[in-house]
């Protein structure tokens, strides 16, 4: 593996040891892991586990609540990415020109990122109040009937999805924004002497250069929104009628609440195993190899 | 000029569906109970500090504060101290074995905190050590080194290898020269990934609910003590939110170009 010459590199002594040290964590932690997962380990009963092999998992396959848990985790994982990148991206061109302020307009889209999530919860709950609330008073105005945001099975969800999309759009916006600005002006300007249509020059020149910082941030977002919890547990705590449980979060009341800690590892293997296969399947679209980026 | 006139229209439209949630919350924090929850809404009122007062006679409120102070502190410099070392080992190696190593360190954030933290949580139950600050320490340190390690690489990229060369040639051995030449250069990036793991560990919400005891409850979770069965109050609730936020959006201006790049490492949210 190594030769001499590197082995006696003094360099490698300043990073192995903590390399060393986080791959041994890791690898034992997932080990351990795995094993509580292929016992029945409850702290309601300590003490008395014993090996049950894969049965955990096969419960899980048994399980409508995980199932329900897992699609609505691919629903709101799928619909805040696409929904962020896509909004994100038109506010991006939209403030694509030189106007004052424009540094300001940046620092301020940063606070709602570096907002404490639980707070960011809050707040939202507070605009969502079904009787005192800040949107059924918009709403009002405009003669909308009251909307019971977060008491709704049917409408919970998207009440948490807005409050994802206004935490993390301006990621998104930020991101790009930095893309754009370090990409060349040449070509879009090519393209304009060639004669090309403004939304021409956007949608074959300018969109192409920013597929990879696209691409990055739409990884990013997926990751995230698929261990979204914060919101989740501040808003409706997977409620009401179990409709806003993600499986992040059912895994956490298996572990919490029934206190079943080899199952809810076999959640969490689940959902990790789940998140890999999404980014993989994802990494593989967003960077296909026969792609010259 | 009419485009321009509706390109600032949407402009104030952008910026109002950003701040107003913001605005709300510590306009909110400053009314009377009455005025809170008037409907339609008032816009204008005369200021009062008792929810404030409020926050502040609660003594698990204050023991928070001094908790989240005291654990993000450490845990962050920790993370820090342990990243640079590591980050400048890394900054020196040949590009193909950084690689291997960098993906290794991105491939620990993937997981679900569920994942570690269910583990750490039945260990330290076992061992006593849920309401001790050290086992909080440690877990976030654990969190922050990857995250640390990948953002100082970049930092130390940017100082030339010409000035360790010539130190090396002056016969500096490598510790002098991550000492005396990268720490100083790389203060900047150094001040900055501190504050980040500072902000993140500020912030991060589920391993604190799990690990936390009555003696170290961080402040995310402290103020979910609000949300009581009788109701929720919201008056001490968004003065209390706005005391937690307002310390990281200060922090997070002042580090406000770096906050992009560090997140695209991998946020520490859990």
């Amino acid at each position: 593996m190594s030769t001499v010459a590197t082995a006696s590199d003094p360099t490698r002594h300043f990073f192995q040891p903590v390399i060393v040290c986080l791959t041994v964590a890791s690898v034992a932690l997932t080990l351990f892991v795995i094993w509580i997962s292929l016992h029945d380990l409850s702290l309601m009963r300590a003490g008395r586990e014993k090996f049950i092999g894969l049965d955990n998992y096969l419960r899980f396959l048994g399980d409508p609540r995980a199932m329900a848990a897992l699609w609505r985790t691919v629903l709101f994982t799928t619909l805040a990415t696409v929904i962020e990148i896509a909004l994100g991206l038109a506010v991006v061109l939209f403030l694509d020109r030189d106007f004052a302020m424009k540094r300001l307009v940046r620092t301020l889209l940063l606070v709602p990122i570096i907002m404490t999530p639980v707070v960011v919860g809050l707040t939202w709950r507070f605009l969502f109040d079904p009787a005192t609330g800040m949107a059924n008073y918009l709403l009002s105005l405009v003669g909308i009937a009251q909307v019971d945001w977060l008491g709704s099975p049917r409408i919970a969800l998207f009440a948490v999805l807005i409050a994802d999309i206004w935490q993390w759009t301006p990621f998104v916006i930020l991101l790009v924004m930095a893309a754009l600005e370090s990409a060349p002006t040449d070509p879009l300007n090519a393209a304009r002497v060639d004669g090309a249509r403004e939304w021409q020059v956007t949608w074959y020149v300018l969109l192409p250069m920013l597929r990879r910082a696209l691409a990055i941030v739409a990884l990013i977002r997926a990751i995230d929104s698929i261990k979204a919890f914060d919101l989740f547990y501040i808003m409706t705590r997977g409620g009401p009628a179990l409709s806003t449980e993600t499986l992040n979060y059912y895994g956490y009341i298996v572990a919490f609440t029934n206190f079943d800690i080899s199952y809810s590892l076999a959640v969490a293997i689940i959902l990790t195993i789940f998140t890999n296969v999404a980014l993989l399947t994802m990494y593989s679209v967003l960077f296909p190899k026969t792609g010259d980026r | 000029m009419a485009r321009r006139a509706l390109f600032y229209v949407g402009l104030v439209l952008l910026l109002l569906a950003v701040l107003f949630p913001l605005y709300w919350v510590v306009v909110t924090s400053f009314k009377t109970t009455r005025d809170a929850f008037a409907i339609p809404p008032v816009w204008l009122f005369s200021p009062t500090l008792d929810n404030y007062r409020t926050v502040f006679a609660n003594r698990g409120f204050l023991s928070a504060f001094a908790n989240s102070f005291t654990i993000s502190i450490l845990s962050s410099a920790l993370a820090v101290a342990i990243g640079s070392i590591a980050a400048y080992g890394l900054a020196q190696q040949p590009a193909e074995l950084r690689r291997s190593k960098e993906k290794f360190i991105l491939s620990l954030r993937i997981a679900p905190a569920l994942l570690f933290v269910i583990p750490i949580y039945y260990l330290a139950t076992r061992i006593g050590a849920l309401n001790k600050h050290w086992l909080l320490i440690a877990a976030y340190a654990f969190v922050n080194v990857p995250f640390a390690i990948s953002l100082l690489i970049t930092f130390f990229d940017d100082i030339p290898k010409e000035l360790r060369d010539a130190a090396r040639v002056d016969g500096a051995r490598e510790f002098r020269v991550f000492w005396h030449i990268y720490l100083p250069a790389a203060r900047g990036g150094i001040v900055a990934t501190l504050i980040l793991c500072v902000l993140f560990t500020w912030n991060e919400f589920f391993v604190a609910l799990v690990l936390t005891g009555r003696d170290t409850q961080t402040l995310p979770v402290s103020i979910t003590s609000f949300l009581t069965f009788q109701g929720i109050q919201w008056g001490a609730l968004t003065a209390a939110a706005t005391l937690i936020m307002l310390p990281m959006i200060v922090l997070g201006v002042l580090v406000q170009g770096q906050i992009v790049r560090g997140m695209t490492l991998g946020s520490v949210k859990g």
